[in-house]
């Protein structure tokens, strides 16, 4: 019994023990997993206060991936809709350098991909200074991008190409961008921000092979947008006619070995601009290059060469003549017989030969300097300032080109005894050619003010158009319509179609041309130089009903060769043909024909008769 | 035994449900990277014709042709 009790005890004894050891290697368990447990809270509070925005950081780059979108440049067209500027996606095949373990390996791989020698294309991937880049083929294929795309370390960009279809053609217009697609001349630089767009970033969800499983919305979703690519832009200009006008002026150019020529044709009663030509040109795809070894060759002389007119001026200041009624259209004017002279005025001659009582047609139509200087001296300077003034001399006629100057209208307060007899034949005033057209566009249109304008509209990449024409609706007359009608009609048809008109190298069989010639001696520090002349001519045709007027102008044409240098012989023939082939491409009838008079009668019913009965 | 087996159908369907919400994600994913190809093959041919259309506005405007015609 005894022994049977002390088993039990002892048994209980050892049971007892067991269970303190398992207490206590619960207890050290527990300890342990609570100091564990607090050592990970510890650590995850450590995590994030201290290094949240290290690993979010980490883990955004880890499972995002950014794809940046360029928007594509808008497209510049003309007047029919043909592509004068559009934008296309090139591929370059690019490689990463400092994680290409084995260049030789790659290039060799690359090699007849490329179609390049694996030894060039090592030593680009070795030689390159940017260890993150290096571009291996410009303008790849898509089957060359999707070969390249498999090899280790190598990847595809895509970029904009900008092209120009008409190469020269219209480059002054158009312009041309930087290699980073920004404007930088012409149509591309005045209206940059509206071809280019803007662009947009995707983020994407990616897997571990970096394929893009969703977009990332949320806080992101504005990045996600689409692009808005670039707006187009529809020019007032015609390439036809900008065809004839710059075949015609070039072959004049190179026939006369001329420093430099310009033509411009516009609609008088709209404004729009149809073509605008400056010679020397460039082509815009070569415009990198050509900005290092000849920038002058930018110049559109139209906008930015300030010259005296010399005659072509002439219409303007017999209209505001006539309109001031200084002088009425039948009266003569004693032209001296060629010798003009005065105190205050210095002495005035004629370029061919002296005239003597000569009526303001004859003046015209002969090209008389002191008939214009005693016009001049009628009018007085206040008259004639302000007449110029209404016509656009002096200030900028805000075409949507860049670099267009002012030309020089110096007020009355600051002209000499000379001004006033030599400003009515061109000299002591500066215009550019657009300011010039624009005051022939007002004559012939019978005397309406008008805006000349090269951008009917802008189209934007969701289809909205903008119409950027100027209004046309008519608050008066610069001069009033019978003076206008009666210089187009009467005085400047003279100059072309009479026998002793000094512009009748114009002549047209089917349409009557109007027009003045000019012959302008260039000044350089305040002095005439010696035989060196701008020959102009600026017409315009059908006289009854003018569709369009140019403008001819021809700098320094080589007199060495004796062909001639004046405006009746250098530009007239220019005028002539561009006028004959955009007047039978615009289907103009014939003058004379039923078919005109009631293309007369409907333009004159047209247009403007809605506007004018609102005034 | 009743209760023992609609336990085992929680248990099947709870599974079930999981393995059908992961399949859908993943189709998901495979669908969204399916359109994306597609968008930029897209993207890729409308480029194509975009550029075939270049070349013959560069070969019809009237500067080319007076040119091949003087020549």
């Amino acid at each position: 019994m005894q022994s049977a009790d002390a088993g039990k005890e002892v048994r209980g004894r050892a049971v007892s023990t067991r269970n303190d050891r398992q207490l206590k290697t619960i207890v050290v368990v527990m300890s342990l997993v609570i100091v564990a447990f607090f050592a990970l809270a510890g650590r995850c509070v450590y995590l994030q206060r201290n290094l949240a925005d290290y690993y979010a950081e980490k883990c955004m780059i880890q499972q995002r991936a950014y794809l940046p979108l360029e928007p594509q440049r808008g497209a510049i067209l003309d007047t029919r809709g043909r592509l004068l500027a559009a934008s296309h996606q090139i591929r370059t095949i690019f490689a990463e350098p400092r994680i290409i373990q084995d260049p030789k390996e790659t290039a060799t791989r690359l090699a007849p991909v490329l179609d390049m020698g694996a030894h060039e294309i090592c030593k680009l991937i070795v030689d390159s200074s940017n260890p993150g880049y290096v571009s291996l083929k410009k303008d790849a294929t898509v089957a060359q991008s999707e070969a390249a795309r498999q090899v280790y370390g190598v990847g595809i960009e895509y970029d904009w190409r900008r092209q120009y279809p008409m190469g020269r053609l219209a480059a002054h217009i158009v312009g041309f961008t930087s290699r980073d697609n920004y404007g930088l001349a012409g149509i591309e630089y005045t209206f940059d921000r509206d071809l280019r767009g803007r662009g947009a970033k995707h983020t994407f969800l990616v897997d571990v092979k970096r394929r893009p499983l969703a977009l990332c919305l949320g806080e992101e979703q504005d990045d996600n947008d689409m692009p808005i690519h670039g707006a187009g832009i529809i020019l007032t200009l015609d390439a036809t006619i900008q065809q004839f006008t710059r075949e015609a002026l070039y072959a004049q150019y190179k026939e006369f070995e001329a420093e430099s020529a310009v033509a411009m044709v516009a609609d008088p009663y709209t404004g729009e601009i149809l073509a605008m030509v400056t010679l020397p040109d460039f082509d815009p795809a070569e415009s990198a290059q050509i900005a290092q070894k000849q920038p002058e060759l930018f110049t559109n002389r139209l906008l930015t060469d300030q010259y005296e007119p010399g005659s072509i001026i002439k219409p303007v200041v017999a209209a505001i003549a006539l309109d001031t009624k200084v002088m009425n259209r039948y009266e003569t004017i004693f032209c001296e017989n060629g010798n003009y002279h005065g105190k205050g005025f210095g002495r005035i001659g004629e370029y061919r030969r002296g005239f003597g009582d000569l009526t303001l047609r004859e003046i015209l139509m002969n090209s008389s300097n002191i008939g214009m200087a005693k016009i001049g001296q009628r009018l007085g300077a206040t008259r004639l300032y302000e007449g110029l003034t209404l016509f656009g001399f002096g200030r900028k006629v805000g075409v949507e080109l860049p670099g267009e100057a002012e030309g020089l209208l110096r007020p009355p307060g600051q002209w000499t005894g000379y001004s006033v007899t030599r400003i009515p034949f061109g000299q002591e005033i500066s215009v550019t050619g657009l300011q010039m057209l624009r005051a022939f566009c007002m004559l012939a249109n019978g005397g309406h003010l008008v805006h000349p304008y090269i951008v009917k509209s802008l189209v934007r990449s969701d289809g909205m158009v903008v119409d950027m024409r100027p209004s046309t609706l008519r608050v008066g007359y610069v001069i009033k319509p019978d003076v206008a009608k009666w210089v187009v009609q009467d005085a400047m048809t003279a100059v072309v179609n009479e026998r002793n008109g000094t512009g009748s190298r114009a002549k047209l069989a089917k349409w009557t041309v109007f027009g003045k010639t000019g012959t302008a001696q260039i000044a350089k520090d305040g002095v005439y130089l010696d035989k060196a002349y701008v020959a102009s001519f600026i017409a315009g045709a059908p006289a009854s009903n003018p569709r369009v007027v140019v403008l001819i102008s021809i700098r320094r044409p080589n007199v060495a060769l004796k062909k001639g240098y004046t405006g009746g012989t250098v530009a007239a023939p220019v005028a002539a043909t561009i006028l004959e082939k955009t007047l039978t491409y615009l289907g103009v009838p014939s003058e004379g024909t039923p078919e005109a008079a009631a293309a007369i009668a409907a333009r004159r019913a047209q247009p403007y008769s809605e506007d004018e009965n609102s005034w | 035994m009743g209760s023992r087996l609609s336990l085992i159908l929680v248990i099947f369907f709870f599974a079930a449900t999981l393995i059908v919400a992961v399949y859908l994600r993943g189709a998901n994913h495979r669908a969204f990277y399916t359109l994306r190809t597609y968008k930029i093959e897209q993207g890729r041919l409308q480029q194509d014709l975009w550029q075939k259309q270049l070349r013959v506005e560069s070969l019809i405007n009237p500067a080319s042709i007076w040119r091949r015609l003087e020549e």
